[in-house]
């Protein structure tokens, strides 16, 4: 009884033992274990699209195991490259995802800038309504959006897809950046406006210089999601001339040849994904933060 | 040319510039002119304008693809307009279609919400399920954790786009494809992992093959949908009668009516919208369904919950009173029109009581439950056919130990006869309410009278609980026996039958993206594989969770499992609560993976709500269809966000 007593007393601090405690390595070895199957697991597609893009037609159909195709078939990529379709899709999608990015950040920042750094009144009803928007689906927007592109004109062009974001769409990345903006302080702007400038001045010279980082991370998010935007371009985008990259790619689902040339379909999703990917890894930080910042999943 | 389209494009994105900047002008001049009369001084007027003018895009953005379309929209779902035809009114026909389900398309939309559905019961939480685990995983101060935390979130990306999704679709083949040939490697290697592959795949094709069977029948589960109610009864009056009335049990009983007056209201509007002509019969019960509901609310003084109640309530009415007239044609003498509008007055009128006497007397919630009653008993005299004797004789047989099926060797009276001619399920779950009002009513004043009418309810549920489930048995084994007798498929089964029989002598090979039974168990699977951003949220609050409450709690001896039950869930229920809330709107509008890992035969049994929208209006281009089902499905998105913000009581903010 005596000891037990002490325990208490003397070493409070302690954590009561228990049976995994004195398992010591052999848990770490485990964890490690776990996560480097779960990773496996996530990385596993992408690592076999990259196999079998490089394999032969009759290798790619055969129903084997091996990753690493026996005889790297570099001629798949070279052969697609050369395909005017996909140089084509490939220069869309490099396009459309330009536009769209150069015109909705330009956008955003100047609504974010409205919603933080300036004070007018009816600042906050207007940014309630817009918070509202964020639960309105896509779907009640997009039928009638449809038939004012059908009536534009615009259903054989890349208006649809690019032009709208001009329009600050996304209450979402508007958030965002007026968060960040919210954190630069005050006595700078006022600084600015002493000095006589207007707000147009205060908002290029001053505001967006401080805020890369989040123009950077708005960015990031807007190239993905378009980069990788499949349901407004099929709607839209439905000429030859006009196809980005995703259409394409899904369109090779449709192959009725036999035996399917995955080999060929796996090297273009590779190219198609390499980009995004390699943003990603470069600026999975900016990703992380900006997620758990705002809540959204880009 | 490629190129002409680019060119056209920068010179329609600088004309957009231009009138952008235009607009954002002229809306900056109209705030400064608003700010002026409403009397405010120069300075205010002028920040009135700046802010206006860079928050200029995103207005008009929002006049134009927002709030204009959105209007839009609810006026073409009364159309039948096909883009390039002329437009025409069809009234309430569009969602007629739709929500009874007739027809292709009515079929494919019925079909889409059964999946979506079954994605919201078994995807989301396998999915939550997953991040959770990865969350945890990743919530240590290790090297490498980084990486892991990339790499773990990688498939989100890579599901946002086509490309890997093809690479599933070519993993997923039947024969050959990486999947199958890793598992058949895995159940090779060990006669136990042969065992268990069975056995999960005998599993997973009998669960799904009842489901699609039930799917295909109008009424697939016989009594046994008389069961449900009367477990949820047992569920919430059992605590009550038997126990202390605390108030947490009311609380959480309070919770689950108010869900289930919710959906209930939803449900029975839209079968009184689908009803051709229009019967605002169904319409009246959720009256009464929301007079239960702030007798609830009142017992517990919640104000504004009862405001809520009785606004939603009064207003459905008011649609009904004029969805009524409209199916007369105006004209209130017409056949059954006097009949429905004067039930639909009366039921009216208990919602609009409360709005001349003080909440908090007696008196008031009493009356409110007299006016209730009253309303019934009109109701039933009034509307012919809703609670008459040949409905109630099932309720009595129930109560006495009998079964409810009259012919079990007539196949027509099993098929037809049997699950239509029975009482409604909405009585049942109505009656739930209805108890639960009463026993609220009763609390101030006659305690022990409560407790006599608890058992008493109590009773009663057991007794229909009980009763109908083993008639259900009875029920399907009498359908099996004369559809074998009269050489028929045992229609609920089926799908069943057709693997439960097979195992486990045979080793079946899963079929993946070929095959109905499997193309939603694919689906899930890619969508856990990618639910690295639910995972992130997951993370984020685990990281909120400060260490002392762990320590305090192993120095009490806690085991792992208690500390994750007792600390984490409730402290990370905030991040809980909008994942399931996020998973569930998702299954919903799923579009991208269904339209690349689909083919002819898996379309139906994947279709989402999403795509079935997006092939009737930008496939066949039917407007007026499409803008219905749209307006359907953002209902629904709407009233699961709401219903979520509304009970985010049980969700631990920081304390």
């Amino acid at each position: 009884m005596a000891n037990v007593l002490t325990l208490k007393t003397v070493k409070l601090d302690q954590v009561t033992p228990r049976w995994w405690h004195r398992l010591g390595g052999i848990r770490t070895a485990i964890f490690y274990a776990v996560m480097v199957a779960i990773s496996a697991f996530s990385l596993f597609p992408l690592v076999w699209m990259a196999g079998t893009s490089l394999k032969t037609a009759e290798e790619a159909n055969r129903s084997q195991l091996n990753i690493i195709p026996e005889d790297a078939q570099w001629d798949n990529y070279t052969h697609l490259l050369e395909d005017s379709a996909f140089q084509r899709a490939y220069l869309n999608s490099v396009f459309v995802t330009t536009m769209v990015l150069i015109g909705t950040t330009v956008s955003v920042s100047l609504v974010a800038f409205a919603f933080s750094r300036l004070e007018w009144k009816g600042r906050n009803v207007v940014f309630a309504l817009m918070l509202g928007t964020l639960m309105i689906p896509d779907q009640m927007t997009m039928v009638p959006q449809y038939v004012l592109f059908f009536k534009l004109g615009w259903l054989r062009s890349f208006n649809p897809i690019t032009l709208p974001g001009f329009f600050a769409g996304g209450a979402a990345l508007i958030f965002l950046l007026r968060q960040f903006m919210m954190t630069i302080p005050k006595e700078i702007d006022e600084a600015a406006m002493m000095d006589g400038a207007n707000p147009i001045q205060t908002w290029w010279y001053i505001i967006m210089p401080l805020c890369r980082p989040a123009i950077a991370t708005i960015s990031i998010f807007l190239f993905v999601g378009n980069w990788n935007s499949l349901f407004r371009p099929i709607v839209y985008l439905k000429q030859a001339e006009l196809t980005t990259m995703p259409i394409y790619v899904s369109l090779l689902n449709n192959n009725q040849e036999s035996p399917i040339p995955w080999q060929n379909i796996m090297a273009a999703s590779v190219l198609f994904v390499l980009p995004v990917l390699v943003t990603f890894i470069l600026s999975q930080r900016f990703f992380v933060e900006g997620i758990t910042l705002t809540g959204s999943k880009g | 040319m490629a190129n002409q389209y680019r060119l056209e494009n920068i010179f329609w994105a600088l004309g957009t510039v231009a009138f952008i900047a235009i607009t954002s002008y002229l809306i900056g001049l109209v705030a400064k002119f608003l700010v002026k009369l409403r009397g405010f001084s120069e300075t205010e007027q002028r920040k009135a304008f700046w802010g206006a003018l860079f928050a200029g895009p995103w207005i008009s953005g929002f006049f134009i693809f927002v709030a204009g379309p959105t209007l839009v929209s609810l006026y073409y779902s009364f159309t039948d307009y096909k883009l390039g035809k002329p437009i025409e009114w069809i009234g309430l026909e569009n969602y007629r279609v739709l929500l009874k389900g007739e027809g292709t398309y009515g079929g494919r939309f019925k079909g889409a919400m059964f999946n979506s559905f079954y994605y919201a019961a078994i995807g989301v939480p396998l999915q939550i399920v997953t991040s959770l685990g990865m969350a945890m995983l990743l919530n240590r101060e290790v090297k490498g954790i980084r990486l892991f935390r990339t790499i773990f979130y990688l498939p989100v990306i890579l599901a946002g786009g086509p490309a890997v999704l093809l690479a599933w679709r070519y993993m997923f083949a039947t024969n050959g494809g990486f999947v199958n040939v890793s598992l058949q490697r895995f159940a090779d290697s060990f006669f136990l992992f042969d065992y268990i592959y069975r056995s999960v795949v005998y599993v997973i094709e009998s669960l799904n093959g009842f489901y699609i069977g039930m799917a295909v029948r109008d009424d697939p589960i016989g009594p046994l949908k008389y069961t449900f109610p009367a477990l949820l009864g047992l569920f919430l009056i059992g605590p009550l009668a038997f126990g202390e009335w605390e108030e947490s049990k009311r609380n959480r009983a309070r919770r689950i009516i108010e869900i289930l007056g919710a959906v209930l209201v939803g449900v029975l509007f839209s079968k009184g919208l689908a009803a051709n002509p229009i019967n605002p019969v169904w319409t009246y019960a959720f009256g009464l369904a929301g007079v239960g509901i702030m007798l609830l609310n009142a017992r517990a003084e919640k104000w504004s919950a009862i405001r809520t109640t009785q606004i939603i309530a009064l207003v459905l009415i008011a649609a009904s009173l004029v969805m009524t007239l409209e199916a007369a044609n105006f004209d209130p003498t017409k056949g059954d029109t006097p009949k429905y509008l004067i039930a639909l007055i009366v039921a009216a009128l208990p919602l609009i009581v409360p709005f001349f006497g003080k909440w908090t007397t007696f008196t008031t919630k009493l009356m409110l439950a007299a006016a209730g009653i009253l309303g019934v008993i009109i109701f039933v005299l009034l509307i012919p056919g809703q609670l008459d004797g040949g409905r109630l004789e099932l309720i009595f047989r129930y109560l006495t130990f009998q079964s409810a099926i009259e012919q079990p060797n007539n196949m027509e009276y099993l098929e037809e006869v049997f699950p239509f001619e029975t009482i409604s399920t909405m009585w049942f779950y109505g009656s739930i309410i209805v108890v639960a009002a009463i026993a609220a009513l009763l609390h101030e004043r006659y305690p022990k009278q409560r407790r006599v009418f608890l058992y008493a309810a109590f009773i009663f549920f057991a007794l229909i609980a009980l009763n109908s489930f083993l008639d259900t048995r009875r029920y399907f084994q009498d359908f099996a026996d004369i559809a074998k007798a009269n050489g028929k498929p045992n229609y609920h089964f089926a799908r069943f039958h057709e693997f439960a029989d097979e195992y486990p002598e045979n080793r079946r090979v899963p079929f993946w993206l070929t095959n109905d039974i499997w193309s939603k168990p694919s689906l899930v699977l890619i969508t856990m594989w990618s639910s690295g951003a639910g995972m992130l949220i997951f993370l984020a609050a685990l990281k909120g969770v400060p260490r002392s409450l762990y320590e305090a709690a192993e120095v009490d001896g806690a085991s792992g499992v208690q500390k994750f039950f007792k600390i984490t869930l409730p402290m990370i229920s905030p991040a809980l609560f909008y994942n399931i809330v996020i998973g569930v709107i998702a299954s919903l509008q799923t579009f991208e993976m269904v339209f690349i890992i689909r083919t002819t035969e898996t379309e139906s049994s994947l279709m989402s709500a999403a795509f079935f929208l997006y092939q009737r209006t930008f496939q066949q281009l039917e407007i007026g269809q499409g803008s219905a089902a749209s307006w359907i499905l953002v209902v629904i998105i709407v009233g699961l966000t709401a219903m979520q913000f509304r009970f985010s009581k049980w969700v631990h903010y920081e304390a």
